[in-house]
Order: structure tokens, then C-alpha cells, then sequence
């Protein structure tokens, strides 16, 4: 059974489309990245995946329970991280996470214990007195103290720092470990890149391109560096390879598709030195992005 | 370096000044539903007093006995002042119009400052507006000059109303006038308390005590024997010494002039020196868990609503012990036979006795009550817009027990603030000799209770469809459901209009029964409205900051 599965999910908000017939499916105990810039849909993907907004067309289902109608079977499955903490002022962060722990019920407390130790938690601080990045560590111990099914994750991250972000990645690899899934909507291409499994990418309310990174990065162009012995020389153009100046004995060469042509050319060439590079997810998304912004100027 | 200092110095005066006009034209956008709001009150109760006298007194005799009445009934005098000339139009004005309006513009006030000072700074628009070339002088001065144009929108508003129920207007300016300068003085408070509560809420405590004390002072100066002087000491008594219509003594404006002023600057000079995001009390930052009621969302509920209902029902329960000691003092003696029918045109029945005077007390009782369940809707409301909500519902918690829940804890807050008020006031007559039983006084609490669950479901219904707008809806239903019942008699309307408002249901108690009919059915439309909301709210959006 799929942890998250949507088919056709549609949001409107008076003239504005959303959500724009979604097709999404999580399986269990994956890491699926959920990328997108602002105002693409992610957020509104996760309302609807929580029952807090309707869908206006489609449906979608966790762990098989409708999302809107069974809303709350489900979220004994679910633990969820919004963007924005919105917690209560005058409850210390210990308070908190009681409150939040008995509302859903199964929080693992020695889990908890042992995340406000490594999260670096003040527990008897006041909501009202804590940073940002620490009202996130509440929310963030919250939802993983519960060890739920499946954790929403929406750009869980904003306002942690770099150590606090490693021990968050370490979080997700121990959740992944114990079988759990996770849906990461992240901006942090790094951070998606370093635990996702499969990545999906969204656009103007519907999902562009969706794989694991390998299968994403095979549709993305490879970067290869190479130096000659002496000036770089004038090669016939290839087609799905694209050469840029690199110094005056470089080139760098990006290239969808097969590479052999190329390498066959280059034999022909004295060089010193070929360096090969994957794609990175950024490069990957970006390619998307540029490809809309073609798309849309066309 | 000087020179360079100097330019800097200008530099930031020119960047600083064009920023004025922005931020007041956004203070006032800001400050719109709830400046408009007040404005078609006011206009309403300066339009319809002038025109409810005439059409109710409209022979000399009958407004001499009306005035032999009026003049020393201290029940009367409580809510409207001090009256000075009931034989013209104008002088009844200014007693009714002055007396109320002038309290709900220095509640309007309060709102008013701690909405464009504290607020603002807790949300971080202010930090953020700093941190650009906007000084905090240039912050605080956009917020007060918005304060002075929605003072000046309410002051046209009752000049309007005035001038259409007849009025002259000079006179009509001046009554406009004496009711607004409490706004000034109590924007002060407000921006007092902005500056030492770090949040909203501990502001609009502090801030509603001293109005509170303002109008405590105004009613012991109008009611007690020998402490008239204390009319001097308090914004409300001020809009009485101003006496529109009656001999205006024009002079006393400047007391509100001096007192906002100093409450201004003095208010100034603290948010000149204070770190941003705090306040001079600096509630303690960590403590040991205390786990109580942390079990379910109406006990977390409870714990966040505690200190507003322990102000509601402690503020009440003095009010209601001040006039149950004030009771005793009620005289039976040399009234006109006139005075009944003329209370009951007034539409507020014989006030000659101290269990007749708590009843008149506990009509306006069932007033606050069911502001206090619009109060409770609006912090439901309020959890759902600043986003606790939407954390709420990701976990299994149901919609429809939630909703419950807070209804609930509304319900019982309703209940406690009325039967303390109920017993406290029976306690203040008691210690006077006044024998009133207990039962009928709890009766009379008890009797508070259907008017404000009506309001309590048809608010949460309002919600439910159209939680943006829920408030406004709610306040407006309460105030105008009340001074409909005060004025719809006195209009001439006929009895079936007048009985639209629940308020007109609402028996004399301690010193008619309680209508059990009327509870009944008001009770059970709050019921339904509740259920219908209960139902409701599952099938919309949840609103997510």
C-alpha cells in the first residue's frame, strides 16, 4: 500500500489554480523530495495530504484513508511539520511537546529526551522567548518523537543552523532506517539531494518530472572538463553537446544524451586531462525551471 | 567628520519624513472595519436620542415629570452620567448620548493604541519597518496621527447623527466634541501599557483596568453623596464638567489636552529607550513544566483563556459588589406617579428599589455577558488565524469535538462570570442591611445566561461559514440588539419590532421572575446555532497563515 497517493488533485482558491491535477504516490518507507519555488504548490499539497483544505477536483489518500473524509484515522499515521511554527506563547517548549505528544498519542518519550539533547533544546523556555529555529527544534521533536508512519515535512529546516541541520539529515536517516516515510518539500536542493530517494519536481501546480536522482540526471546534461597539450582546438559541432572556453587549452563540454561521440573526437586531440561530472540536483532543477521560463517566453 | 555627520543626519530626515504619509494611510487601513464600525454606532445612538425624546416627551408636563423623575435616580446615573437638563432635547442628548458614547470611545481608545503600538511590534512589522530608514519617532508619530484622524471620523460621525436628529450645530459640535476627548486620553493608557506589557493581551489588562478605574470613578462621583469633586479625576467625568447643551464649560478641555499629552509623551519617552519586541515587565522566560490540563485541546483552551476570564469574571464581580452596596441607597420615598410608566417607556423598567436597581444592574450584566461570549468565539477565531489551529488539526484531533470544546469552556465561563456577579452582588447589599434572598439573586445570573447563549451560537455559526468576518458580525449583533431594546420603545416602535431583540425578553430579575419561556426558546436557537456550526465548520478550509 502506498504511504501518499494522489490522483488528479486539484486546488482552486477563487481565480487561482494551485494544484493543477496532481499525480503523486509515496511508497512506504521512501524519502520522496518534493521541490518547487515559491508559490508552485507544495504547501497546498501537504493542506490537502492533511484534510485541512478541500480538494476542489481529484482526490488523494495516505496509507490508504481519504485524505478529507478520514482525515483523522489518518493522522494517528501522520506527524507533520509546517513551514512556520504556530505554537502557543505561554507553554514552556517541554509543555509543548507533552501537549503535542498526548494530542497524537504512541510519542516515544525516551526518543523525545534523547532528540532535545541532540537538537539542543532549552525545554523549559517559553514558546514566547525561543528563536525561530528553536520553536521549529519543538516542532521538529514533535513529529519525530511520535515515530509516525509518515512524516510531512514542509521546508522543515528554515531557521536551523548547519549543526542543527546535520542532526536533522541524521533524524531523517534513523526515521528511513525504522521503515518510516517521509515527504520533504524543501528549497534546500543539498538536503534533498543528500536523503531523498526519489524527487519530484513541481511547476505552476503540477508535477514536471519526478525519478529517482539517477533517473532525473540522465535527462540533465553531463558536464565534462578536458584539457589539451596546447591550445584547445576548433571541434565540428555534435549535436546534444554544447562546448564553452575553459582558459586557453580548456573546454567544457555539457551533453545530453550518449557521450561517445564525443570521446571518439577527443581521441582524435591530445589531451591531458577529461574530468566527468553528474549533473548535480540543482543543475537538474534549474534545467527544469530555465526549460519553463523558455516554455513561457515562447 | 562633523560635517559628514550632519549630512547623515539629514539624510535620514529626508528619508524618514516621506515615510509619515504610508504609514498613517496604513494605520488607517488598518484601523477600517473597527473605525467604521464605531462610526455607524455613533452616528445611530446621536441620531435616534434626540428623535426617541421627542416622540416620547413630546409635552412640556410630561417632560417635567419625567426630569422630577430622572434627576436623582441613581440607577439611571450610574450608566449615563450625571444629567443635567432634561427639559430640552438638547440637554437630554447630551446626558444619553454623552454618557454612553463617551464610554464606548474610551474603550474605542484603548483598542485603538494598543492595536497600532503593541500589536504591531509583536507581529515584527515594526522591526521590520526600523530596520529601514523609519525612526521610532516617525513610527510612533504615524501611529498617533492615525489614532487623531479615526478620533476626528468618530467626532463626524456624532455630529452627523446630531445634525439629523435635529440638533443645532454649534452645540452638536461641542457634545461631539466632549464625547470624543476621552479617545485622546485613553489611547494614552493604551500606549502606556503598549509600552510596558510585552504582548497584546497583558496590555489590554492593564490598559482595561484603568478604564475600568476611570468609569468606577465616575460612577462613585455621580452616585455617592459628597464625592462629586471625583468627576475631576477621571476622562468620563470630563465629558460630563464639559456640559454640551447645559452651560458648556469649554475650559475643562484642557484636561484631556494636559492628560494625553502627558500619557503621550511619557509613553514616548519609554518606547524611545526600550528594546523592541519587549516591554518594561519582563514576564519570567523559563520555568518548570506544569502539566496540568495539557491532556486535551480544551483544557490547553482553559489555560490560555484563564487570565482573560479571571479579568472578566473578577471585573465584573467588583462592579456587581459596588452596586449591590450602592442598592442600599435607593429611596422609596416621594415618587411621582409618573416614574413607572416613564422607566418603562425607557424601556428599563421601575429602578425605585434596591432589588428593582440590581435588576436594572443585571440587564446591563446580560450586556457584558454576551460580549464575553463573542470574546470566547473571537480567541477561537484567533487560534484558527494566527495558524494554532492548522497545528491542531494535523493530529487526530476532530474538528467537531474541538469546536465542542471551546463552546464548553465559553458556556462555563458565562456561567461562573454571571453567578459570581450574582453572589458578590448579593454580598454588597447584604453588608448594607438589604435582605435580598440568595436564590433570586442567583436567579438573576441564571437569568443572564440564555441572552448570551443565544449570541454564543449564532456568533459560532458565523464563524463556522465566515471566519474572517465573525466578529464583526458578533459585536455588531450584541451592540445593536441592546440599544434597539433601549430605544425601539421610545421610538414608538410597535411591540413586535421591539421583541426582535432578545434583549427585550429578558425579565427584571430579582424583581420579576425570570421568563422561562423566552430562556427557553433563546437558549435552545443558541443550541441550534451551535449544532449547525459544530456541523459546519468540518466542511470548509482551515485557515493557514
Amino acid at each position: 500500500m502506498a504511504a501518499i497517493s494522489a490522483h488528479a488533485l486539484s486546488k482552486r482558491y477563487g481565480a487561482t489554480l494551485a494544484l493543477d491535477g496532481l499525480d503523486l504516490e509515496v511508497h512506504e518507507g521512501e524519502t520522496y523530495g518534493f521541490l518547487g519555488p515559491n508559490g508552485a504548490g507544495k504547501t497546498t499539497t501537504i493542506r490537502l495530504l492533511l484534510g485541512l483544505h478541500r480538494p476542489t477536483g481529484g482526490g488523494c489518500e495516505v496509507f490508504g484513508l481519504d485524505c478529507w473524509r478520514e482525515r483523522v484515522s489518518a493522522h494517528h499515521r501522520v506527524a507533520y511539520v509546517a513551514g512556520e511554527p504556530a505554537l502557543w506563547s505561554g507553554l514552556t517548549a517541554g509543555e509543548t511537546l507533552e501537549f503535542l505528544g498526548r494530542l497524537h498519542g504512541g510519542t516515544d518519550r525516551v526518543y523525545a529526551r534523547e532528540l532535545i539533547k541532540r537538537f539542543d533544546l532549552d525545554a523549559d523556555k517559553k514558546v514566547r522567548a525561543l528563536s525561530k529555529g528553536n520553536r521549529q527544534k519543538v516542532q521538529l521533536i514533535a513529529a519525530l518523537a511520535t515515530r509516525a508512519d509518515l512524516l510531512l515535512l514542509d521546508e522543515p529546516t528554515g531557521g536551523l543552523d548547519p549543526l542543527m541541520e546535520r542532526v536533522f539529515r541524521e533524524c531523517l536517516g534513523e526515521a528511513k532506517a525504522n521503515g518510516q516515510s517521509v515527504f520533504l518539500s524543501s528549497h534546500i536542493l543539498s538536503e534533498v539531494e543528500a536523503v531523498c530517494d526519489r524527487v519530484g519536481i513541481l511547476r505552476a501546480g503540477h508535477l514536471v518530472d519526478e525519478g529517482t536522482l539517477t533517473e532525473l540526471r540522465h535527462l540533465s546534461a553531463q558536464t565534462i572538463d578536458v584539457t589539451f597539450a596546447g591550445p584547445a582546438p576548433q571541434l565540428q559541432p555534435q549535436d546534444g553537446v554544447t562546448a564553452a572556453p575553459m582558459g586557453t587549452s580548456g573546454l567544457r563540454f555539457e551533453v545530453t544524451g550518449p557521450v561517445a561521440p564525443l570521446l571518439a573526437t577527443l581521441a582524435q586531440h591530445p589531451v591531458l586531462t577529461l574530468v566527468s561530472r553528474e549533473p548535480s540536483l540543482e543543475e537538474v532543477f534549474l534545467h527544469h525551471y530555465d526549460h519553463g521560463d523558455t516554455d513561457r517566453a515562447a | 567628520m562633523a560635517t559628514l555627520t550632519a549630512r547623515h543626519s539629514f539624510a535620514r530626515r529626508r528619508a524618514a519624513n516621506p515615510a509619515l504619509r504610508p504609514l498613517i494611510a496604513r494605520a488607517l487601513r488598518d484601523a477600517r472595519g473597527r473605525t467604521i464600525g464605531f462610526a455607524y454606532l455613533f452616528a445611530a445612538v446621536a441620531y435616534l436620542q434626540p428623535v426617541a425624546y421627542r416622540h416620547a416627551y413630546a409635552t412640556l408636563a410630561e417632560r417635567i415629570a419625567f426630569a422630577r423623575s430622572f434627576g436623582s435616580n441613581q440607577a439611571v446615573v450610574l450608566f449615563y452620567g450625571k444629567a443635567y437638563d432634561l427639559l430640552t432635547v438638547g440637554g437630554y442628548t447630551a446626558w444619553r448620548v454623552g454618557g454612553t458614547l463617551a464610554i464606548m470611545a474610551s474603550v474605542f481608545g484603548l483598542l485603538a493604541a494598543v492595536r497600532a503600538l503593541r500589536v504591531e511590534e509583536e507581529s515584527g512589522r515594526s522591526e521590520l519597518l526600523l530596520s529601514g530608514p523609519v525612526t521610532r519617532g516617525v513610527l510612533y508619530t504615524a501611529a498617533w496621527l492615525g489614532i487623531a484622524v479615526q478620533t476626528a471620523v468618530l467626532w463626524v460621525a456624532i455630529l452627523a447623527g446630531l445634525l439629523l436628529g435635529g440638533l443645532a450645530v454649534g452645540e452638536s459640535a461641542y457634545l461631539a466634541l466632549a464625547v470624543v476627548c476621552t479617545i485622546p486620553v485613553t489611547a494614552g493608557i493604551g500606549a502606556l501599557a503598549s509600552q510596558l506589557a510585552p504582548s497584546r493581551r497583558l496590555a489590554l489588562e492593564l490598559g482595561g483596568l484603568a478604564v475600568g478605574l476611570a468609569f468606577a470613578l465616575r460612577v462613585f462621583a455621580d452616585t455617592a453623596g459628597g464625592v462629586g469633586w471625583l468627576r475631576w479625576l477621571t476622562p468620563l467625568g470630563w465629558a460630563e464638567l464639559l456640559r454640551p447643551f447645559t452651560g458648556a464649560q469649554p475650559v475643562v478641555l484642557i484636561l484631556p489636552v494636559l492628560a494625553a499629552s502627558g500619557l503621550l509623551l511619557g509613553a514616548w519617552r519609554i518606547a524611545a529607550q526600550r528594546d523592541i519586541g519587549r516591554g518594561l515587565i519582563t514576564p519570567r522566560e523559563s520555568r518548570p513544566p506544569r502539566l496540568v490540563a495539557l491532556g486535551s485541546v480544551t483544557g490547553q483552551a482553559l489555560r490560555e483563556e484563564h487570565s482573560v476570564l479571571i479579568v472578566w469574571v473578577a471585573g465584573l464581580g467588583a462592579f456587581a459588589l459596588i452596586f449591590g452596596i450602592i442598592s442600599a441607597s435607593i429611596s422609596t420615598s416621594n415618587v411621582p406617579a409618573s416614574l413607572q410608566h416613564a422607566l418603562e417607556r425607557l424601556g428599563i423598567g421601575s429602578t425605585l428599589t434596591a432589588r428593582a436597581y440590581l435588576a436594572f444592574v443585571f440587564n446591563l450584566v446580560v450586556l457584558l455577558v454576551s460580549l464575553l461570549a463573542v470574546g470566547q468565539v473571537g480567541a477561537a477565531r484567533r487560534e484558527e488565524l494566527e495558524g494554532r489551529l492548522g497545528a491542531l488539526l494535523a493530529l487526530p484531533v476532530d474538528r467537531r469535538r474541538w469546536l465542542v470544546g471551546r463552546l464548553a469552556l465559553a458556556a462555563a465561563a458565562l456561567s461562573t462570570t454571571a453567578l459570581v456577579a450574582a453572589v458578590l452582588a448579593w454580598a454588597g447589599a447584604a453588608t448594607q442591611g438589604e435582605t435580598i434572598p440568595i436564590l433570586r439573586m442567583l436567579e438573576a445570573g441564571i437569568n443572564c445566561l440564555p441572552v448570551a447563549a443565544l449570541f454564543l451560537g449564532v456568533v459560532a455559526l458565523a464563524y463556522a461559514l465566515a471566519p474572517q468576518a465573525s466578529l464583526g458580525i458578533g459585536y455588531g449583533l450584541v451592540v445593536v440588539a441592546f440599544l434597539w431594546q433601549e430605544v425601539g420603545a421610545l421610538l414608538g416602535a410597535p411591540r413586535w419590532l421591539v421583541d426582535t431583540t432578545p434583549f427585550a425578553h429578558v425579565a427584571l430579575v430579582p424583581v420579576a421572575p425570570m421568563h422561562v419561556a423566552a430562556a427557553v426558546v433563546m437558549t435552545g436557537i443558541g443550541l441550534l446555532a451551535a449544532g449547525v456550526a459544530v456541523a459546519v465548520l468540518p466542511q470548509r478550509d482551515v485557515i493557514t497563515p
